[in-house]
């Protein structure tokens, strides 16, 4: 059930229910129960396009196949790379896509693509995933933000463009995300020690009359904006301790490895776990291996196939995998050649993806690529395919209309694009 | 006197590791279809001596050039007899790849260097290794002599002249020289010239020492790859040699690639030529004038540089001295009406008066 919907539900039907069931209901359970059946996402963001040869869709024996073998799975017939040996022992509990087939090649105009799933119309701006899934299964009241972005690396070249662009569209800014990483902790959100909590209040009480009156006699998008952000910090306040990792016990923490990506996916899993609807992760762009292709995925691999079994395994095990979506993907692949240094370049004509989760089918490979992966060979999907399929798998109406003042009507997914039903539960 | 591309040979994959062979004009390559080639060069044939499941990274010569020994990314050492052609033995020696395998110069030993990189620490620091990343073998029996522990991945090794020490070097610049036959550490020390930790893009290490050699006296030690990088995916730090007096104390850097001299890009071999006056350093080309160039061996200056457009991975010169052979690798390219580039490089340089020039029996192609 949608958060909101349930928490509203609490407030009126539900009600008569805490009574009857009082001492077993309590509104902790309630709070527990809403918790969990929550829909959440979160999105592993390989930034820099990782190769489909060195993850889900290997080719050994063949010429563009690399230097690295591939092994079975859990799945009859299926291989994946051999440098994820934890990903195909939940194969079961994964979806893989073989066969994405999209447009741009380059970073900033696929990474906006995979973000918003269509191409830019301006003046129109499409809001991002993270946005439109905050907007709808979040709560703008929530302290826990609803989009939250960990990111330890903040000079990502091309990821660094996007990263300062417009993430909420034309939702507004209080659907854009707060955006954490390196040292985890949310630093300066503590109230000073020489502040009384009701002068705190009072401060605020009043910063609030007057750019409410400010913002309402202008109407001012800035102000807004303002507001928004004021009361995001305000929220951080409270929720400051979910954002530090030291909290959390050193077994997960060594679990899910020592870089800084598998720790920000234990935090993005902490987080959903307590009410967040979606954490993106990303590490800068590492996935964009020009030169020195199997010298970097010899390691990033294998640290990405662990953090993807240690965080499917803790959602199952935590019962959370039904409700929480978990999209493992980057803005495009790799080529099937190598270039002159070694490395694959960018490759947008037949790639791969993983999903898992709220939704979606556990167990299933979809599509395919020919034998040396140039060409999808079987149903080629696109971006407005995959963000159909998001949306379904989470319950949301992947063709609401947006109508706005002065634009076309545009939807959420454009040209009526059908999910990939082979990917949905 | 200068240098000049006197043959290319296509092979059908890009050649990783080369050989010469002490009594043949024959060449030993190996390549990334896994394949061990023993390639005629004045034909421009070869025959497949073996064949390993993955990239075969190195070969080289043993026993006075009657034995090949190949190893692969599949981490097997195969034995090759060259009167028969056949492989006769077969042995997996590590877990993870083989870098890079050398010969002692007496022809009695082989070394193969491994090590994954996995991450180690909040910055992806390497992890300690999980098995020994030095293994030695005695040539004539075919048996492991020694197991040597560095951190990993460790990507070069080398024996010095008189077979009695050996060197090894890693990602992160830690270089090592052991004494063989007493079997202990002899010196220790660290670079950090080579090693790239992404400041943008990606926060995690990548580099290292690609080659390292001992002077023909073995008193010093050269050591090639190149410089840091902001962002580690670039390849475009700068062209780099270094030289070391190990034997002191605490040992020294004794030289340097001069700034002008260099451009940019990876540099991953060295090979002294025989008159020792002469070494030679190769690569890829990021940006400047060379991809392969000959330096001063007293000076350190650079004698003649050259753009073939090609990644070289191996060299070696002609135990006469009178050619210099390069493995490498073009862009191996989209298949053109579903065939495959040959992409793979043979090149054989050899000097002539400055004021003589030879085209190359087959022109030099940029793929």
């Amino acid at each position: 059930m949608h958060r909101r919907r349930f928490l509203q539900g609490m407030g009126s039907g539900l009600g008569a229910s805490m009574f009857s069931w009082s001492g077993l209901m309590t509104p902790k359970v309630f709070a527990e129960i809403a918790k969990k059946q929550q829909k959440r996402c979160i999105l592993l963001w390989l930034c820099g396009a990782p190769s489909q040869f060195e993850t889900w869709d290997p080719k050994p024996g063949r010429i563009t196949s690399g230097p690295f073998g591939s092994i079975p799975t859990k799945l009859p017939g299926v291989h994946f790379s051999e440098l994820m040996p934890q990903c195909a022992s939940i194969a079961d509990q994964l979806a893989i896509i073989r066969s994405m087939k999209t447009e741009p090649t380059e970073h900033f105009q696929a990474i906006d693509l995979l973000n918003r799933g269509a191409a830019p119309r301006p003046p129109f701006v499409r809001p991002t995933l993270g946005s439109v899934l905050g907007e709808q299964l979040g709560q703008l009241e929530s302290p826990i933000p609803n989009f939250i972005l960990l990111d330890p690396c903040p000079e990502g070249n091309e990821f660094k463009s996007f990263k300062a662009g417009n993430w909420a569209g034309w939702l507004g800014a209080e659907y854009g995300p707060v955006r954490l990483g390196g040292p985890y902790k949310i630093p300066d959100v503590h109230q000073l020690a020489d502040i009384t909590s009701e002068d705190h209040e009072e401060r605020e009480a009043l910063r609030k009359f007057f750019s409410r009156k400010f913002e309402n006699e202008r109407s001012s998008a800035a102000a807004a904006s303002q507001n928004a952000a004021f009361e995001r910090v305000r929220g951080l306040m409270s929720c400051a301790d979910l954002f530090d990792l030291e909290r959390l016990p050193q077994k997960d923490r060594e679990r899910y490895g020592q870089g800084t990506f598998g720790q920000h996916t234990l935090l993005a899993r902490h987080l959903v776990e307590n009410g967040a609807p979606f954490v993106m992760v990303a590490n800068g762009m590492p996935w964009d291996c020009h030169v020195f292709q199997h010298e970097i995925y010899q390691m990033l691999v294998p640290d990405l196939d662990n953090i993807i079994f240690q965080l499917i395994t803790d959602l199952k095990d935590r019962d959370m995998l039904d409700n929480t979506l978990v999209v493992m993907m980057g803005e495009f692949g790799r080529t099937p050649w190598l270039n002159a240094s070694r490395g694959r370049d960018h490759y947008s004509h037949a790639w791969s993806l993983a999903m898992a989760g709220c939704g979606i089918q556990r167990g299933v490979v979809v599509g395919a690529t020919d034998a040396d992966g140039i060409e999808v060979a079987e149903n080629p999907f696109n971006e407005r395919n995959l963000f159909a399929t998001i949306f379904t798998a989470l319950g949301i109406d992947p063709y609401q209309a947006y109508d706005l003042p002065g634009l076309p009507t545009f939807h959420r997914v454009e040209k009526e694009a059908q999910p990939i039903r082979e990917m949905l539960s | 006197m200068k240098w000049e591309l006197e043959k290319e040979i296509k092979l059908p994959t890009a050649a990783l590791g080369l050989s010469t062979l002490p009594h043949s004009e024959s060449l030993l390559v190996s390549c990334f279809d896994g394949s061990v080639l023993r390639v005629d060069p004045r034909e421009s044939t070869w025959e497949t001596l073996g064949h390993h499941q993955s990239y075969a990274s190195g070969v080289v010569s043993v026993l006075d050039g009657s034995m090949a020994v190949s190893a692969g990314y599949d981490g097997v050492l195969q034995w090759h007899h060259l009167g028969s052609g056949k492989t006769v033995a077969v042995e997996k020696i590590h877990d993870f790849w083989s870098w890079q395998l050398k010969a002692s110069p007496n022809g009695r030993l082989v070394a193969s260097v491994t090590g994954q990189y996995l991450c180690g620490g909040e910055r992806y620091e390497p992890a300690q290794e999980k098995e020994p990343s030095i293994k030695v073998f005695d040539a004539q029996t075919q048996s492991m002599v020694a197991q040597i522990s560095h951190l990993p991945p460790v990507l070069s090794v080398a024996f010095s002249p008189d077979s009695r020490f050996l060197a090894a070097a890693n990602m992160m610049g830690d270089i090592r020289v052991w004494n063989l036959k007493e079997q202990r550490l002899e010196c220790s020390w660290n670079t950090p010239d080579f090693t790239s930790w992404g400041v943008i893009k990606s926060h995690h290490y990548i580099g290292g020492i690609f080659d390292v050699c001992f002077s023909p006296g073995g008193e010093h030690l050269l050591v090639c790859g190149m410089g840091p990088m902001r962002d580690p995916m670039a390849g475009n730090g700068k062209q780099t040699w270094q030289r070391f007096d190990w034997r002191r104390e605490t040992p020294e850097k004794v030289g340097e690639i001069k700034d002008g001299d260099r451009g940019r890009g990876l540099m991953e071999t060295l090979s002294w030529h025989p008159d020792g006056k002469v070494f030679a350093m190769a690569g890829r080309m990021a940006q400047g004038s060379w991809n392969m160039a000959l330096f001063d061996a007293q000076e350190g200056s650079l004698i003649q540089g050259m753009d073939n457009k090609t990644r070289i991975t191996r060299s070696a010169f002609s135990p006469e001295g009178t050619q210099l052979f390069l493995t490498g690798s073009k862009s191996q390219g989209e298949p053109k009406e579903g065939k495959w580039s040959e992409f793979g490089r043979l090149m054989i340089y050899q000097p002539v008066p400055s004021d003589e020039k030879t085209p190359p029996s087959e022109a030099s192609e940029e793929s």
